[in-house]
């Protein structure tokens, strides 16, 4: 009985620690406009990482692309998205999203 | 007359000098010329920069820091601090005149790796330097206003502008004439860098500058006024959120009224932070 117990204890253990692994967030990439210099673009950075749960940004300037990874249960509109980026100087396009895993969301 | 030409002359002279920081320093913009370039909604620029403008009257430094603030994405508001030190046939250092600008973006066109834009600036110097012989300042409140237009893309740059700055009455009866500042500025980044890279962009510059005639109470003072040319190579380097700006400006064609000490060379360097 004390091994039953134990290996329940085990299992739920792991299967825990499995889900935490597998905890879903968000990728967002959007196309923004106007995005020619670097030093330009670091108002966007200053702005998408005050909001909380939002990590690994990155910016492709060749490509007009704006990417990051949100904590589930965060959500970035485009409403918000649109005066974020015109605050920031530029011009909001468009998004696409898609949910990741926590591994494949901190591994870049 | 000839008297007041002299003395005219010797005034205009010392605060020709007195013209150092017109533009402010705002990103990309170009080192001596002005750009349509504001700052993001919320974000702080801090810009320490040194001026030198050398003449065969001696030679004045501006030691500044420039303080910029985004009231929007597209309208910014700063002000200008700057410690002077005049040297020459006399010495003279202190606090120069305290400058307040705002900026505000009226058009903006964007597309893939493109951004056209275009400003207005207004720009407001008041007389609050240390005083002294030669004077610090120019003895008046001035004013000016610009207009820019900027096509920024991931390798060219192109920038005009024209500024006319408004000078007042200083407490002599010195009534220096107005001046309009013309730019056409061309820039090129040769290599194009990620977001993280460390960014390079060159620019060549050709700044006009034409002064009206100046007046001592009423009456016209001969040697002043006229126009100026330069050309201005400078290089704009970034790492993220820091920037250094640098530029020499060289005199290239010269029509000045009377006789006038005219401009050897001016430099500029700027560190900027976007915080």
């Amino acid at each position: 009985m004390k091994k039953l117990i134990a290996y329940t204890l085990w299992a739920l253990l792991a299967m825990t620690a499995s889900m935490n692994a597998w905890a879903e967030c968000t990728h967002y990439e959007m196309r923004v406009d106007g995005l020619a210099c670097p030093y330009c673009a670091y108002g966007i950075e200053k702005k998408l990482s005050a909001i909380d749960g939002v990590q690994n940004l990155d910016v492709d300037l060749e490509n007009g692309l704006v990417s990051v990874d949100v904590s589930d249960g965060v959500v970035l509109s485009e409403a918000d998205m649109r005066q974020l980026f015109n605050d920031a100087g530029f011009t909001y396009r468009s998004m696409n999203t898609r949910a990741v895993n926590h591994d494949e969301a901190t591994v870049q | 007359m000839k008297l007041m030409s002299v003395h005219g002359f010797k005034i205009i002279g010392r605060f020709a000098l007195t013209v150092l920081m017109v533009s402010p320093a705002l990103a990309h913009d170009p080192v001596f010329g002005l750009g349509p370039h504001v700052l993001f909604k919320g974000g702080v620029e801090i810009a320490p920069q040194v001026l030198s403008e050398e003449s065969q009257d001696g030679r004045e430094t501006e030691a500044g820091v420039e303080l910029t603030y985004g009231l929007t994405g597209d309208w910014a508001a700063g002000i200008e601090l700057a410690y002077v030190d005049k040297s020459g046939n006399s010495d003279n250092s202190g606090f120069g005149d305290i400058r307040l600008f705002t900026k505000y973006r009226f058009w903006r066109r964007d597309s893939l790796g493109v951004q056209q834009s275009a400003s207005l600036l207004a720009k407001v110097k008041f007389d609050t330097n240390a005083g002294g012989v030669p004077p610090l300042g120019s003895g008046s409140t001035d004013g000016m206003f610009g207009l820019a237009y900027g096509y920024e893309s991931r390798k060219w740059y192109r920038w005009a502008s024209a500024r006319y700055r408004i000078n007042g009455e200083n407490s002599r009866g010195l009534q220096r004439g107005n001046k309009l500042f013309i730019d056409l500025v061309g820039g090129i980044r040769l290599k194009p860098t990620a977001y993280d890279e460390p960014d390079t962009v060159w620019m060549l510059e050709l700044n006009g500058e034409y002064s009206e005639r100046s007046g001592m109470k009423g009456v016209s003072v001969p040697n002043s006024g006229g126009t100026e040319w330069f050309i201005s190579p400078g290089v704009f380097w970034t790492l993220r959120n820091f920037a250094v700006k640098a530029g020499v400006q060289i005199p290239v064609a010269s029509d000045l009224n009377g006789v006038q000490l005219e401009t050897d060379y001016r430099a500029r360097l700027v560190l900027e932070w976007h915080l």
